[in-house]
């Protein structure tokens, strides 16, 4: 279970998150989903430790990041937006660097990384070096790294950035399956159909704050919109007039 | 095994499979021990096939039928004569010779009055340098034989004549040009040592935030500091390995050129040269330790890449200036980093006794140093902006 409480963050002068809480729950997929700049990076960073908020936290099953960054670190498999591979290296040896590093045995490593191959359906460049990797292969590599030590929080910005269908597809599985194994999953979008095909709760943010969330049907009900898309648009829309001119359009709290 | 060597192996696999950084750590260094072998092969043979010490000298001499007791005297000593050409200045200067002596233009009668004679040098051409400075020495020994045999034939003691005799006794090392030479091998040593392992440094820092790896690379249960303490020994062990091989290219350079020609005497033992470990290997944590500095300060590789690009200058600048304003080491010189060891290892290549209270300084005040700018490197690495790729 993932939970952010009353988050802020500012860069300078720019206000980027500001009092945003949620809590993605174990079995569920959560999904973030917001204008571009509208802080969900931000949030998720500080979820995943890189970051540090300037008040509120984060908890990871309970534990608070602040405090125990490294114990949180162990129940996270993270796939930040930009890949970041390194070129020299093949697909294997990138999650054998990660999986050494969170203290896994040789032999452990080796048995995860058959597991991702398979899963992830890697095999015909699991032992090529990263350099000219098509972006679905880089984002799978990214992800069985951010996997190899079996997390039990799964935690994906922008995940289908930029795949072409059928790996989108495959992520979406993948995701699934992670639900039904009980594993907590929470993912960054700006793509509304993306988020409405997976996601148990939605939490749609804009300029920083949350504009609204709840489960897809409760979104629906609150707003009286049956499609998605234009909750998101009301929603979105709602917090910028309300910051031109602070008036009345009552957020639902999920 | 423990996150510290997990990085450094990574690093190490990584790099040894990167062009460039094979080619800094292996290749570059060889380029002193090259350029400096042509240049001392070069020097040396000129100064013995022409005008090597003890060996025949040939004069150009322009009117040398106007003195023939002096000609003879110059046969007598070993030197070949030669006509001048009729513009022996313009010829000097032209370099088709290196030196020429002009003797009066009407005969000169013998027990008269002094043999006028001007020799025409040209002090920009070593060999110029080198045979004028032969030719000296024989006319100083020519005035004093005829001066003498005239007192002689006038009944008095030659030592009449003689109030002052001047002996002349070089016994500076440094001033010799032999040692000169050998002087110009520690800067370039210098410069291994910064640049060795710069392009580990920057793939490894600069290079892991602009892929956006140093994000994901930092969610994993490690601390920075461990992170980078792997990373920086790899450039470490980096650095050393290029050092190596220059050392060793050095040695094999040292051995193959015309020594005795160059002055060069004796070459320094495996054992004087081991003394380098000490003088090198703390300096050569330093040098990382500042490139590490630089890649916290700057945004991009380009930015990093145009510091590192010039910070070997520094401290090989101040070797330059060593080779021709040779200093006395003392113990405040011998504690400024990069400045010390230039010092301590010229006085190796010249196969002085090195003092080890002298490098005990200089690993001492290096180690100091280092460990300050690591301690600021970390510190800048602490910021969290430093993750993302800007």
């Amino acid at each position: 279970m993932i939970e952010a409480r009353d988050l802020y963050k500012s860069f300078g002068g720019v206000h980027a998150v500001q009092g945003v809480s949620f809590i993605a729950r174990d079995g569920e997929i959560t999904g973030i989903i917001g204008p571009n700049g509208a802080g969900k990076t931000t949030i998720l960073r500080m979820i995943y430790t890189v970051l540090a908020p300037d008040s509120g936290k984060t908890l990871v099953d309970g534990i608070d990041v602040e405090l125990d960054r490294r114990a949180a670190q162990r129940r996270l498999g993270v796939m930040p937006d930009v890949r970041g591979l390194y070129p020299r290296l093949s697909a294997r040896e990138h999650v054998r660097y990660f999986g050494e590093l969170h203290g896994l045995e040789a032999h452990e490593i080796e048995r995860r990384t058959a597991e991702l191959v398979d899963t992830l359906a890697m095999a015909d460049f699991i032992d090529r070096r990263a350099k000219g990797f098509s972006r679905g292969q880089q984002m799978k590599v990214a992800l069985a790294r951010a996997l190899v030590h079996n997390p039990h929080n799964v935690i994906l910005d922008e995940p289908t950035n930029g795949l072409d269908v059928g790996t989108s597809r495959s992520v979406r599985e993948l995701l699934r399956r992670f639900r039904r194994e009980g594993r907590c999953v929470l993912l960054s979008s700006h793509i509304m159909q993306e988020v409405a095909a997976l996601a148990d709760r939605i939490v749609i943010l804009s300029d920083g704050r949350v504009a609204l969330q709840g489960t897809p049907d409760e979104l629906r009900k609150s707003t009286g919109l049956d499609e998605l898309e234009d909750v998101f648009m009301a929603a979105t829309m709602a917090v910028t007039a309300e910051r031109a001119a602070p008036a009345a359009l009552g957020a639902v709290a999920g | 095994m423990s996150v510290v060597t997990i990085v450094f192996r990574k690093e190490m696999t990584d790099n040894l499979r990167d062009r460039r950084s094979i080619l800094v750590a292996l290749i570059y260094p060889l380029m002193g021990p090259l350029l400096l072998g042509l240049l001392f092969s070069f020097v040396g043979s000129m100064l013995k096939t022409e005008h090597g010490p003890g060996r025949p000298i040939e004069v150009a001499i322009a009117h040398a039928e106007n003195a023939p007791e002096f000609i003879r005297f110059l046969e007598a000593h070993g030197v070949t004569i030669r006509p001048a050409p009729d513009d022996p200045k313009g010829a000097v200067q032209r370099d088709e010779l290196p030196f020429a002596l002009v003797l009066p233009e009407r005969p000169v009668a013998t027990g008269g009055a002094p043999l006028e004679v001007t020799v025409v040098t040209d002090p920009a051409r070593l060999d110029s340098i080198v045979a004028s400075g032969q030719i000296l020495d024989i006319l100083r020994n020519y005035e004093r034989e005829t001066t003498a045999a005239r007192l002689r034939a006038k009944g008095l003691d030659p030592d009449v004549m003689t109030s002052l005799r001047v002996m002349h006794e070089n016994v500076g090392r440094a001033a010799n040009l032999g040692f000169m030479f050998l002087n110009m091998i520690p800067p370039f040593l210098m410069f291994t040592l910064f640049i060795g392992g710069v392009y580990l440094t920057l793939d490894a820092t600069s290079g892991e935030r602009e892929r956006g790896s140093f994000e994901p690379l930092m969610i994993n249960p490690v601390t920075r500091s461990q992170v980078l303490i792997g990373k920086l020994a790899a450039a470490v062990v980096f650095t050393l390995l290029a050092l190596a091989v220059q050392v060793v290219a050095f040695w094999i350079m040292l051995h193959s050129i015309p020594r005795e020609a160059l002055g060069i005497g004796t070459l320094p033992s495996v054992l004087q040269l081991s003394l380098l470990v000490p003088v090198c290997v703390p300096l050569a944590v330093f040098a990382v330790a500042t490139q590490l500095i630089i890649t916290a300060v700057t945004r991009s590789i380009k930015e990093a890449q145009t510091y590192l690009g010039l910070l070997p200058l520094v401290p090989g600048m101040a070797g330059m200036v060593l080779v021709f304003v040779p200093v006395k080491v003392h113990s405040l010189l011998a504690s400024i980093p990069t400045f010390g060891q230039t010092l301590l290892m010229g006085q190796m290549m010249r196969s002085e006794a090195v003092s080890w209270s002298l490098i005990g300084v200089s690993v001492l005040a290096t180690l100091v140093f280092t460990l300050a700018l690591l301690a600021l490197g970390f510190r800048l690495y602490e910021r969290e902006g430093i993750l993302f790729p800007s």
